[in-house]
């Protein structure tokens, strides 16, 4: 969600709603609340600590008339912003690393076809791959819910899920 | 009158847009950051309008006439600890040593022409926003400081404010303070008149007759009873709808107004006309509440264990033929449901499956929201219904406005052998 008034170093997490994208540096904290067939795109580059952090919904805004006014919402675009934005900001592109949460398919609904977190997952990967950006880890799959916080100085990615005994945190 | 997707997605971005610009101002003016929260279109009954008001604190509110491009009025209404907390803030940068009596029952003439100071300036926010998405002109008279406990010093004076009866299209949107308390709420209230030459212009399909949509109101009211009556039989709780509402939002906005918690959530996919999803959410101590009423001899388990899972599974289906039996009888078609999904994980991530699912094909979606509560015990539901757009423009428009007021309810349920 956009915040204004939010000044770099605030210590209150930036919240990056669903098709939003926000990129930033240092220390800040950039968090997606609550990611099911949603897929959260971490893209930073270790040397100039300098990242991004996308909460995509759909796998391919190529084929989408909305994807110049919402690339945040399309993994392929929203991989594309993230790295042009972080460019503009003084990343280099050859040092980018990337790490991608979430994409977890929850129901077995006949409409769903094979999966529409599977989907955002592989559109994902491809892009990734077409641009040579290395997919370092990931965290995606499953039925389950995830919450995911990015630190894009270190590239950090803590994904939490709802699950208190057993791997409630990990760290990407 | 007619309506279509695009005439309400415009809609939609021109709340949006006024709710950002109004948030940069609030955000200039007091130096606290903000947050856009949910922008929502509302339709709603002037009954469920002033109940709305009514069921809540006392508020306080800033009012403007507009005119030109929009007709009507536009309303920032304030919980009045908000509007004194607000008006604290913006003292405090002005002059540190002043002090609000808060305790008084009035508001003093200072915090008076403060707060409308406040309304004002967000209230042209809004609007600035509305004429930069619709590239055109709108005036705005001066600002009238309200407050009172109920609708009526609100509504009063507002000409063509809407009749108990008559459905309402109202742009909701809440910006909140991040870290703080103060939130708020926008409504604006545009004449009728003004409304139709607005969606006659943005209009890009044939669309649906503006009356249909009292078709859509009458699907949400039957869903609803079904729903609440259904959950009494089951569990012998007894319960009512407390809020029901037709909201034209942008698929995005409804996993983010999901609280941020655990719940517990059965989930359908139906078919028919229309088609679309429909999910049960309730708080884990509801559905322990469910659960204990339900099978009363299960173990108490920190999950929910087989049994638990199926009672609850169980009610999700039976709530769920009750709603879509409501819907059915008002459209005179048939609709049918998948088998329940049993999901118990955070809310939001139960809910986001569903807008990527028809996020490929729709941008918009009307989401027919329902709460149901329990006097004096826990038992919290959220209903949301979201139809897949192209089925529900079949739908309406094949559906006879005549017909809807004399549609009688007739799902019955079976009684459940709880032991």
């Amino acid at each position: 969600m956009k915040t204004y008034g939010s000044e770099p170093g605030a210590p209150s997490p930036v919240q990056v709603g669903i098709s939003e994208l926000a990129v930033s540096d240092g220390d800040d904290t950039l968090k997606s609340y609550g990611l099911g067939s949603c897929l959260a795109i971490a893209l930073y580059d270790p040397e100039d600590e300098i990242g991004g952090l996308a909460h995509a919904m759909l796998p391919d805004g190529d084929a989408a008339d909305n994807s110049d006014r919402k690339p945040g919402k399309y993994a392929d675009t929203a991989i594309r912003a993230l790295l042009r934005r972080m460019v503009e900001r003084g990343a280099s592109y050859t040092s980018v690393e990337a790490k991608i949460a979430g994409g977890s398919d929850m129901f077995e609904f006949d409409s769903f076809g094979e999966g529409v977190g599977q989907r955002n997952a592989d559109a994902a990967r491809e892009e990734l791959e077409k641009l040579g950006v290395p997919l370092v880890a990931e965290d995606v799959g499953g039925d389950h819910g995830r919450t995911v916080e990015f630190t894009p100085g270190t590239g950090r990615l803590l994904v939490k899920t709802s699950d208190e005994e057993e791997n409630g945190v990990t760290e990407l | 009158m007619r309506l279509d997707v695009n005439a309400l997605g415009t809609f939609y971005r021109m709340a949006r847009e006024g709710t950002g610009l109004a948030a940069g101002r609030l955000t200039h003016m007091t130096g606290v950051e903000t947050r856009v929260g949910v922008t929502k279109l509302n339709f709603m009954r002037g009954q469920e309008i002033r109940r709305d008001f009514r069921t809540s604190k006392t508020k306080v509110g800033v009012r403007v006439e507009l005119t030109g491009a929009i007709e009507g009025y536009s309303l920032i209404v304030f919980d009045r600890e908000n509007a004194i907390r607000i008006v604290e803030t913006l003292l405090d940068e002005a002059d540190s040593d002043a002090e609000l009596d808060v305790e008084t029952d009035e508001f003093d003439r200072m915090s008076r022409s403060a707060t409308t100071e406040v309304g004002h300036i967000m209230n042209s926010g809004f609007i600035d926003g509305w004429a930069d998405v619709l590239e055109t002109v709108i005036d705005v008279s001066t600002p009238e400081f309200i407050e009172g406990e109920s609708a009526e010093p609100f509504f009063d004076g507002v000409s063509g404010s809407p009749g108990d009866d008559d459905l309402a299209l109202l742009f909701q949107s809440r910006i909140e303070a991040v870290d703080t308390e103060i939130g708020f709420n926008h409504y604006l209230f545009p004449k009728r008149e003004s409304m139709g030459a607005l969606l006659d212009q943005l209009r890009t399909s044939e669309g649906i007759e503006y009356d249909k949509l009292d078709g859509f109101d009458r699907m949400a009211e039957r869903g609803a009873e079904e729903v609440a009556k259904t959950a009494t039989t089951l569990t012998g709780i007894e319960t009512n709808v407390e809020i029901r509402r037709l909201n034209f939002v942008s698929l995005e906005t409804i996993p983010e107004q999901v609280p941020d918690e655990k719940l517990v959530s059965v989930a359908f996919e139906f078919e028919g006309v229309p088609s679309g999803y429909l999910i049960f959410l309730f708080d884990e101590e509801s559905a322990h509440e469910i659960v204990d009423a339900m099978v009363p001899s299960s173990v108490d388990e920190d999950g929910f264990g087989e049994m638990g899972t199926s009672a609850i599974k169980e009610l999700g289906n039976i709530m769920a033929s009750g709603f879509l039996d409501g819907w059915a009888n008002v459209l005179d078609t048939a609709i049918d449901h998948s088998t329940p999904e049993f999901v118990h994980d955070m809310g939001a991530a139960a809910v986001d499956p569903v807008i990527v699912k028809l996020g490929s094909n729709q941008e918009f979606a009307f989401v027919f929201d329902t709460v149901v509560v329990a006097d004096g015990r826990e038992f919290d539901c959220e209903v949301y219904a979201i139809a897949d757009e192209s089925d529900l423009e079949r739908a309406l428009n094949d559906l006879d406005v005549d017909r809807i007021e004399e549609t009688p309810t007739t799902a019955e349920f079976q009684e459940v052998d709880n032991a």
